[in-house]
């Protein structure tokens, strides 16, 4: 596949307001910034091929080529991608109790990762009021001060690229869809670099089917609620159609209608719901807060959760069937309406020279999803 | 001592146009001299400055032109001769007082000299003051070398003591900074007492009161004093006359263009052809005088630089006079012969005197004008106009610049005048979107910040620097506060008025003679009008933008940074490195992804130097100034700076 280079990168994606602001393409030069959750270049750059559109999530991505790469079989289209076991988990006793998300599998995991060296720094996401902040950890204590998930789409790549900078070469990230592909584009070396090693040890993936603008939601939140106050912001799944806000005065609910006007079109273009390239992907559990459902993806993700089971770390269990079936279904849903405006768009697998792709995948699996 | 006042009648010396004049001025016994700097008028202030206080003269840099007039005015009324002294535009923020001046009259002699600069020069506009002497009804005078200069400038004010009326001496560029051989005068012993009288008959010029009103009475004795000018023009040995006494073109002309005019001919070899009648009082112009030289011939050409004044004037005379000296075809701007933009130069003229003769000469035969543009082209360096190394402007704009792509909503920044408005370049990043006069940029950003029910949501900035703080930016900033404007004022302040050669303001504590006088905290003065003031190292680039940033966040009232960071050049600075710089080739990234060489492509201080051979970047160690800050722009950690350490006595 052709490499192209930041102003294709102006072009493709963030003229389009395609940019999902992940922070692949921040710090890798000087021109990439984020700033307040939008993604801004702040001098032009002349290089015809750069690693900044290279490993950008929304610039072409090829899914036969990713997918053969990191699971040796073209991309087929089945909704919760290439996996292994899907089971339900929470943080086991070990590894003690805190403020999560969910079942704290992912914290868990990461903390496992670091204390038992898979990983050398775990990239992860914090905030500041309501703004998520990139943080790189190294301190297994330090994981839990980064659990829950903040809503807003985060930078959190910036941080990988200045863990690499900084020399580290068993990183472990936590990621959602989009920074996910950004990682797998990276570490498949598209740009070709002659001494490139791979520097990510673990890619733990969080299901997700939206995030929000930050400026947006900063907005709009900041209308209605102290922002210092807030300590947790959850989304109950189906059929809530709310969005709690915890804070230090009670819980406020506020109509998930509302709040998903406030999602940037690009997420309506994903087709991932559950991390596919990711090594461990993990997500909330329906009729059941305190856990969480897993889907385990590599041989090194099954190492890692079996032995945090085995070390008191993990809980595992089985998934009830109903459970499995209406992600399958939820996840199909993503693809497909992602698939179907794209293909609208004229952005899958555009056969002109000049003319970049969106996404490019093997017909039969395209045919799969959106039949 | 200053040759300036060397006291031997007879002297000889070599002197720049703003020299002759201030020598002229010291031999007319000139007591108080106040102006703004501005080239190409700073020498004069800066002159009289370095030998005020020997020859016993009061010379200050005012906060600006409208008030170094006043000062000057205030020596006229006490019985002091004065002058005030300013750049072209310096005229348009005087004029609301020059105006009332004119009408009240002056006592002992005032002269007003502007420099005006054709083409530009160092100027973002070519002002003209002459049409202010027609428009405030006083006499102009126009040196036409420099001789004349110093010769003119003390008659100036004998001229403005016969008539009672400030008289505007006005030089341009080419005359101001070129330079001649002047033959001294004798220096008078001044023996001067000053007095205010203001308790005789309030109409006396000498003892009432100085005021324009009642008006009708003013204004009448305004026209008389015009009138008697007009009458001693007619003899005025300034007025001269050089040609055949029927010339087949007749050129007029005055200052600078009559050097120009007298080259064009003598090139042409014209001399028996052509007459050059060259105007030392060009306002108001000598009827009788110009009848006699208009009448020797029916084809004239006026030789002057930027509008048409010169050429007005005398064509009014002339068709008043037509039914006795005859219809005449007039050559010059109107019908482009001279063009009305921009400096002229002996070339032009040949041209324009060539073209009107018919005769068949080039002043540059094109094969020479193409080989002379490829020598140029070839042999010199592309130099664009930058920033010095280690000017803390290009260490602000960098910051201000980051900080509105980051921001991201259409922020901008409106500027006004000194080294910073080459911020409308690359060197600043262009970021200034706005440059007029004095202090416009933040009457301009307090107007922006008012659009805010229009649905206006860019953040706006403004950029002024500390000596343009005093001059005009000032009352802008007083007007946002109180306007509730919304936008944040930055104030470059490099200590001292650095464009111009560091002339002192009321920011320092040091005036132009050189005493100690009390300086004004602008960071104070800001607070005092109730904006919210941070003061930052522009040096210092995330801090700097990261303030810029938040004080654009900020949707209320109006905020101030000021950026204090002293000039590269001040005297202070030159010549003392804080850092050592060093660029570590092997880390040095270049035209790679990952840096695209962002020091010598972007941030481009001429101390850093693109090496195309080796593809790494390189400290040009004789103009760098070791300020430190390329270090903190490498994204790769290359430029290495270690602090210089003192020397141990
Ligand atoms: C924007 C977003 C949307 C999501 N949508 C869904 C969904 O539709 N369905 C579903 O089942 N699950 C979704 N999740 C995942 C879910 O909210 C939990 O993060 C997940 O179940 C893990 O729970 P936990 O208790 O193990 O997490 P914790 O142990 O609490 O750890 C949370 C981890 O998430 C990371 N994180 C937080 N915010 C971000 C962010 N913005 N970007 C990247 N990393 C972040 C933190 O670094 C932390 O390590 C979403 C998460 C996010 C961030
Ligand atoms: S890499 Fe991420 S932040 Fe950069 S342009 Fe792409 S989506 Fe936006
Ligand atoms: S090509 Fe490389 S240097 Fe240029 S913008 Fe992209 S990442 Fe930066
Ligand atoms: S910024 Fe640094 S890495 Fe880039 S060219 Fe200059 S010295 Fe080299
Ligand atoms: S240290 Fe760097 S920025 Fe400063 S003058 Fe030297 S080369 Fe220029």
């Amino acid at each position: 596949m052709r490499i192209f280079g930041p102003n294709e990168l102006l072009e493709d994606v963030v003229k389009k307001d395609l940019c999902i602001g992940c922070g692949a393409c921040i710090y890798l030069c000087p021109y990439f910034r984020s700033y307040m959750g939008k993604t801004a270049m702040l001098f032009p750059c002349t290089l015809t091929e750069g690693r900044c559109w290279a490993y950008c999530p929304k610039t072409e991505v090829d899914l036969d080529d990713l997918s053969k790469r990191f699971f040796d079989r073209p991309y087929d289209g089945d909704p919760l991608g290439f996996h292994g076991s899907v089971k339900i988990s929470r943080a086991g006793s070990k590894f003690g109790t805190g403020s999560f998300q969910a079942g704290g599998t992912v914290s868990a995991l990461m903390s496992f990762a670091l204390n038992k060296g898979y990983i050398d720094a775990a990239v992860l996401t914090d905030r500041d009021g309501i703004l998520p902040v990139p943080r790189l950890v190294t301190d297994p204590d330090d994981v839990l001060r980064c659990s829950c998930s903040k809503y807003t789409a985060s930078p959190t790549l910036s941080a990988l690229n200045q863990a690499i900078k900084e020399g580290y070469n068993h990183i472990g990230v936590v990621a959602t869809p989009c920074q996910g592909l950004a990682i797998a584009k990276m570490r498949s070396n598209p740009t070709r670099i002659d001494d490139f090693t791979d520097p990510v040890g673990l890619v733990v993936g969080l299901f997700c089917t939206w995030a929000l603008d930050f400026r947006a939601f900063d907005a709009f939140i900041s209308e209605r609620i102290d922002v210092d106050k807030i300590t947790k912001v959850n989304i109950p799944p189906p059929p809530a159609e709310i969005m709690e806000i915890y804070t230090t005065d009670g819980k406020q609910e506020i109509p998930l209608d509302e709040i998903r006007k406030l999602v940037p079109d690009t997420c309506s273009y994903c087709i991932d719901m559950t991390s596919e390239f990711s090594d461990i992907s993990v997500g909330v559990l329906e009729g059941r807060p305190d856990m969480n459902t897993i889907i385990v993806r590599t041989k090194r993700g099954q190492d890692i959760v079996d032995e945090a089971e085995k070390e008191g770390f993990l809980v595992l269990d089985d998934i009830p069937e109903e459970n499995l079936e209406h992600l399958m279904w939820a996840a199909n849903n993503k693809k497909k309406r992602a698939l179907i405006k794209a293909e609208e768009d004229g952005l899958i697998n555009t056969n002109q020279e000049d003319k970049r792709s969106y996404l490019r995948l093997n017909p039969e699996a395209l045919k799969n999803i959106v039949a | 001592m200053s040759y300036l006042i060397d006291n031997n009648e007879g002297a000889r010396y070599l002197l720049m146009g703003n020299e002759s004049i201030v020598r002229g001025a010291l031999e007319a016994g000139v007591k108080v001299a106040a102006g703004y700097p501005g080239t190409p008028s700073s020498e004069i202030i800066e002159s009289l400055s370095k030998v005020g206080k020997e020859m016993d003269i009061y010379v200050e840099w005012s906060v600006n032109e409208k008030v170094a007039m006043e000062v000057a005015a205030a020596g006229s009324f006490a019985g002091l001769r004065s002058l005030c002294a300013m750049k072209q535009n310096g005229v348009n923020v005087a004029s609301d007082f020059l105006l009332h001046l004119a009408g009240s009259g002056t006592r002992a002699g005032m002269v007003i000299v502007p420099c005006d600069d054709p083409g530009a020069l160092s100027s973002v506009n070519e002002g003209e003051s002459r049409y202010f002497a027609r428009l405030v009804e006083i006499p102009l005078l126009e040196p036409g070398d420099f001789q004349e200069a110093k010769d003119m400038a003390k008659w100036a004010f004998e001229l403005s003591e016969e008539l009672r009326q400030i008289v505007m001496l006005r030089s341009v560029t080419r005359m101001s900074h070129a330079s001649g051989n002047v033959v001294f005068g004798k220096l008078p012993v001044s023996d001067v007492h000053a007095e205010f009288k203001c308790d005789g008959f309030v109409l006396d010029p000498m003892e009432g009161i100085m005021t324009s009103a009642p008006v009708d009475y003013r204004h009448t004795q305004q026209q008389e004093k015009l009138n008697k000018a007009r009458e001693i023009f007619e003899d005025c040995p300034f007025n001269t006359y050089d040609g055949p006494d029927s010339p087949e073109l007749l050129i007029i002309t005055s200052s600078a263009c009559t050097l120009y005019s007298r080259e064009a001919i003598s090139i042409l070899g014209l001399k028996d052809r052509v007459g050059l009648l060259k105007l030392g009082t060009t306002w108001p112009l000598p009827p009788k005088l110009l009848k006699k030289y208009l009448s020797m011939t029916d084809r004239i050409m006026i030789v002057e630089e930027v509008l048409p004044f010169l050429e007005e004037n005398v064509k009014i005379l002339a068709a008043e006079m037509a039914p006795e000296i005859g219809v005449k075809t007039f050559y010059g701007k109107n019908d482009g012969k001279i063009p009305m933009v921009g400096e002229l130069n002996p070339d032009i003229v040949v041209n324009a005197i060539a073209q009107t003769l018919g005769i068949d000469y080039k002043a540059m035969p094109d094969e020479y004008a193409n080989k002379a543009q490829g020598v140029a082209m070839a042999g010199t360096p592309s130099r664009e106009l930058t920033f010095c190394p280690g000017c803390p402007h290009r260490a602000s704009f960098w910051s201000i610049h980051n900080a509105l792509e980051l921001d991201g909503r259409k922020g901008f920044v409106c500027g006004d005048i000194g080294c910073y408005t080459l911020a409308i370049l690359p060197c600043g990043f262009s970021s200034l979107k706005t440059t007029h006069s004095m202090g416009s940029g933040t009457g301009i950003a307090s107007g922006f910040g008012k659009l805010g029910g229009f649905g206006f949501d860019q953040p706006i900035l403004s950029v002024c620097g500390d000596s343009t703080f005093f001059h005009t930016g000032i009352s802008a900033l007083v007007n946002a506060v109180h306007h509730s404007s919304n936008f944040t004022m930055v104030i470059l302040d490099n200590s001292g008025t650095a464009m111009t050669g560091f002339q002192p303001h009321p920011g320092l504590k040091v005036n132009a003679l050189g005493d100690e006088v009390p300086s004004i905290d602008i960071e104070e003065v800001c607070r005092a009008l109730g904006a919210r003031v941070e003061v930052r190292d522009p040096f210092d680039l995330e801090e700097t933008r990261k303030t810029i940033n938040q004080l654009i966040e900020d949707k209320q009232g109006v905020n101030v940074l000021i950026l204090r960071q002293i000039c590269a050049l001040s005297p202070e600075k030159k010549g003392k490195k804080k850092y050592e710089m060093t660029i570590d080739e092997e880390i040095c990234l270049g035209e790679n992804c990952g840096c695209n060489r962002v020091c010598t492509r972007i941030f481009r201080c001429p101390g850093l130097v693109w090496d195309k051979e080796k593809e790494v970047t390189r400290i040009d160690e004789v103009i760098c100034t070791g300020c430190g800050v390329c270090a903190d722009i490498c994204p790769a950690g290359a430029i290495k700076k270690s602090s210089v350490l003192k020397e141990v006595a």
